[in-house]
């Protein structure tokens, strides 16, 4: 293994460690302060659960390589993980709860700060609405839950013992669900971006479970995130389950239960799926953070029985810590980018070049862009999306729908498609039917993403994006997920910035 | 299914049996404690009532027993966290009222205090007021466990028992120092009649405790 793979592997872990020091008490803080579970009753089965769930399910991140694989210099993606992992480690020792995409984003803002890409304000929107709308939503559903499940415990007359063991019960498997989702969902935050330098090789475990160098990747991951559960967590546990409310043993589960439904209802593109197709009205998808759901939850339950029980003083270091996370992450970035950079002579960003040539031009004309405006910046190539994008604003003023497809339609990606390419697809990840059309293009480049989407359509009809309706959403999503790894499959070193300007025939 | 479901929760059943239990012996304490002072009234310190002493302590003994396997389960098992201190103090203090019947009752059969006719009704009735007292203090216990809001109906009736045995322990007292008894007699009788009014106070007390403890747990 290279030194430098180690090094940058070791941020990777670091941020691993962090986020099980902060996330586990989401899924086991208020079990915990409520004493109906140990601590290291609940570190076990947290640890277990992380390590199945980054294994087993986790393995689709190495797709979307998270949300750190759209940095593309390993050196600044190693900074972005430290960045964040720096800033939740703070959070953790100040015990605050914070939210380690939020931590994530941040740092990523913080490199596109850096490298003058554009930031997406789609994510800075997320971030401050989650502020909002998060806590809102847990408070509002752990009121009605606990509402409900008092009423239903003084008509069922259940035995104090037998509560006790419902209860316990109920903690422990909502635990083991979250710890779960915890691994899945996060893994490709913290590996996603080793992936394509993985330095393992498959193995086979007794002749019935292999483990591919991805899996054993994300072993290594959820193990660096079992390390923080046992070693940094009970902190951040205690203030998730008592420091703002003293919640009893049924709060406890109310609390686990109702971030769990925020969660879904919120974000499950199947649940939208499903009711969309059934012709009923859907849920709007908003962004939602575990951290925030749990404690809106407890606040809605303190709120409940008077808020007299509210520690607002604790709440308020909450909240201000749900605000320092991103603006320090990115800040924290910045600074080592630039050290990194300048003192230790790393790549810490590639150069991404946009260039509307005629091709791009008529792809948008298609569209039904207006192509007045456009004609000065043509045939240009520009370094950076902000540069670009300031050019293109100083020529012609657009909607920013508009613009923003401008900027992505003219991002320059050059792509060869290969035979050793080709045998690098996941086949499990790719329909059959999709890689014949893949393999049909062997030999052939392209220098745009939308050039390959537009390759692929025309030979598989598997490859069409579906009309934007509801319905389709999820199919759509999956399908430019697909699109996006394939492209970073066939992906080529960016062209040559002196080169004369492409002449590209479609 | 049904075997791994008993499984699991078993010892959780086991533990909501040895609870009824002891709330039984203090129960069956009580109603024996009645009988006893009836009996000894009626017939002396002889006979049945050194029989019903016997059945008294055994009854004591089987509270004491359960009440420590209670106490030692709770512990290990770490069950009820937040309210664990809450049910071991009020074992502890019916268990105590357990104790106290059998102390009272105990000390009538050793000492014998001459009961005469004009004050063995009110002895009886105040007796019979007392371990209402105690029986509601446990009914109200066994509601904690299972049906909250119907704690109140019980102390309520603790409340109103205990308030008859202090007016028929005051009746009584006027009437025994307003006799031609001598002094020594006057005093051995004021001891007893206090001392059964200290079983109704003391399982108001436990009402007062049981009162806190189910607004702590409705939170």
């Amino acid at each position: 293994m290279e030194i430098t793979l180690l090094i940058f592997l070791s941020s990777g872990l670091f941020l691993g460690w962090s986020l099980g020091a902060n996330d586990a008490s989401n899924v086991f803080g208020t079990a915990v302060a409520s004493r109906m579970i140990k601590f290291t009753t609940a570190a076990i089965i947290c640890s277990v659960f992380v390590v199945l769930g980054a294994v087993i399910s986790g393995a689709g991140a190495a797709h979307g390589l998270g949300k750190l694989g759209q940095l593309n210099a390993l050196g600044g993606a190693f900074m972005a993980a430290l960045s964040a992992a720096l800033t939740v480690y703070a959070m953790t020792r100040a015990s605050l709860p914070v939210s380690t995409t939020q931590a994530v984003v941040g740092a990523i803002i913080g490199w596109n700060w850096f490298s003058g890409s554009i930031t997406d304000t789609a994510a800075l929107t997320k971030i401050l609405a989650t502020w909002v709308a998060c806590p809102l939503l847990g408070a509002l559903f752990g009121a009605v839950i606990y509402k409900t499940m008092t009423y239903v415990i003084d008509r069922t007359r259940v035995h104090v013992l037998s509560l006790d063991s419902y209860t316990r019960l109920g903690l422990i498997l909502a635990g083991a669900f979250g710890s779960y989702s915890l691994g899945a969902n996060n893994i490709g935050n913290v590996m996603g971006v080793f992936v394509p330098s993985s330095p393992f090789t498959e193995v086979s475990i007794g002749g019935w479970v292999t483990l591919t160098s991805v899996q054993q990747l994300f072993f290594f991951g959820a193990l660096a995130i079992c390390v923080g559960v046992f070693t940094y967590s009970k902190r951040v546990m205690m203030t998730v389950g008592s420091g703002v409310v003293p919640l009893n043993p049924v709060g406890a589960w109310v609390v686990v239960i109702s971030h769990s439904i925020v969660l879904f209802l919120f974000s499950s593109l199947t649940l939208e799926h499903f009711l969309a197709s059934k012709g009923l009205p859907t849920i709007p998808l908003i962004p939602v953070s575990s951290s925030q759901a749990v404690i809106g939850a407890v606040i809605g339950i303190g709120l409940l029985k008077g808020g007299k029980a509210i520690r607002w003083r604790a709440l308020g270091s909450i909240a201000s810590g749900w605000v320092t996370t991103p603006i320090v992450a990115s800040l924290i970035c910045f600074v080592m980018l630039f050290v990194l950079q300048n003192v230790f002579n790393q790549v810490v960003y590639h150069k991404v070049y946009y260039e509307l040539s005629e091709p791009a031009i008529a792809y948008l004309r298609e569209g039904g862009m207006p192509p007045a405006g456009l004609a000065s910046v043509a045939g240009e190539r520009i370094e950076g999306g902000v540069a670009f994008r300031d050019r293109l604003r100083a020529q012609t003023e657009l909607p920013r729908a508009l613009e923003d497809k401008v900027i992505e339609t003219a991002r320059l990606f050059p792509m060869r498609i290969t035979q050793e390419g080709v045998a690098q697809v996941d086949a499990a990840y790719i329909a059959p039917a999709q890689l014949e059309a893949v393999k049909a293009l062997i030999g052939k480049t392209f220098h745009y993403r939308w050039q390959l989407q537009e390759a692929l359509a025309a030979l598989e009809p598997e490859w069409k994006l579906l009309p934007n309706t509801k319905v389709n959403k999820s199919l759509n999503k999956h399908l430019k997920e697909q699109l996006e790894y394939i492209c970073s499959v066939f992906h080529v070193e960016q062209a040559d910035p002196e080169a004369p300007p492409m002449s590209i025939r479609r | 299914m049904k075997t791994s479901k008993l499984a699991l929760f078993s010892k959780t059943k086991t533990m909501e049996g040895l609870i009824d239990d002891f709330l039984d012996q203090v129960s069956n304490g009580g109603m024996k404690f009645e009988q006893g002072i009836a009996t000894y009234i009626d017939s002396g310190a002889e006979g049945h009532c050194k029989d019903l002493v016997l059945q008294l302590r055994r009854i004591e003994g089987e509270g004491n027993r359960l009440r420590r396997t209670i106490e030692v389960q709770l512990h290990t098992e770490m069950l009820i966290p937040d309210l664990r201190g809450d049910v071991l103090s009020l074992m502890e203090d019916l268990n105590h009222l357990l104790g106290l019947a059998e102390d009272i009752f105990l000390a009538v059969t050793v000492e014998c205090p001459a009961v005469e006719e004009p004050y063995q009704a009110d002895f009886k009735l105040m007796t019979s007021h007392a371990v209402k007292t105690l029986e509601a203090a446990v009914l109200g216990a066994r509601a904690f466990f299972r049906n909250l809001s119907a704690v109140h109906d019980h102390l309520n009736k603790v409340g109103f028992h205990e308030e008859e045995v202090d007016q028929i322990a005051t009746r009584l007292k006027r009437a025994i120092f307003a006799s031609d008894l001598g002094l020594a007699d006057k005093m051995h009788l004021r001891y007893f009649v206090d001392k059964i009014d200290s079983l109704a106070d003391e399982a108001e007390d436990v009402g007062d405790w049981l009162a806190i403890y189910s607004i702590k747990r409705s939170m």
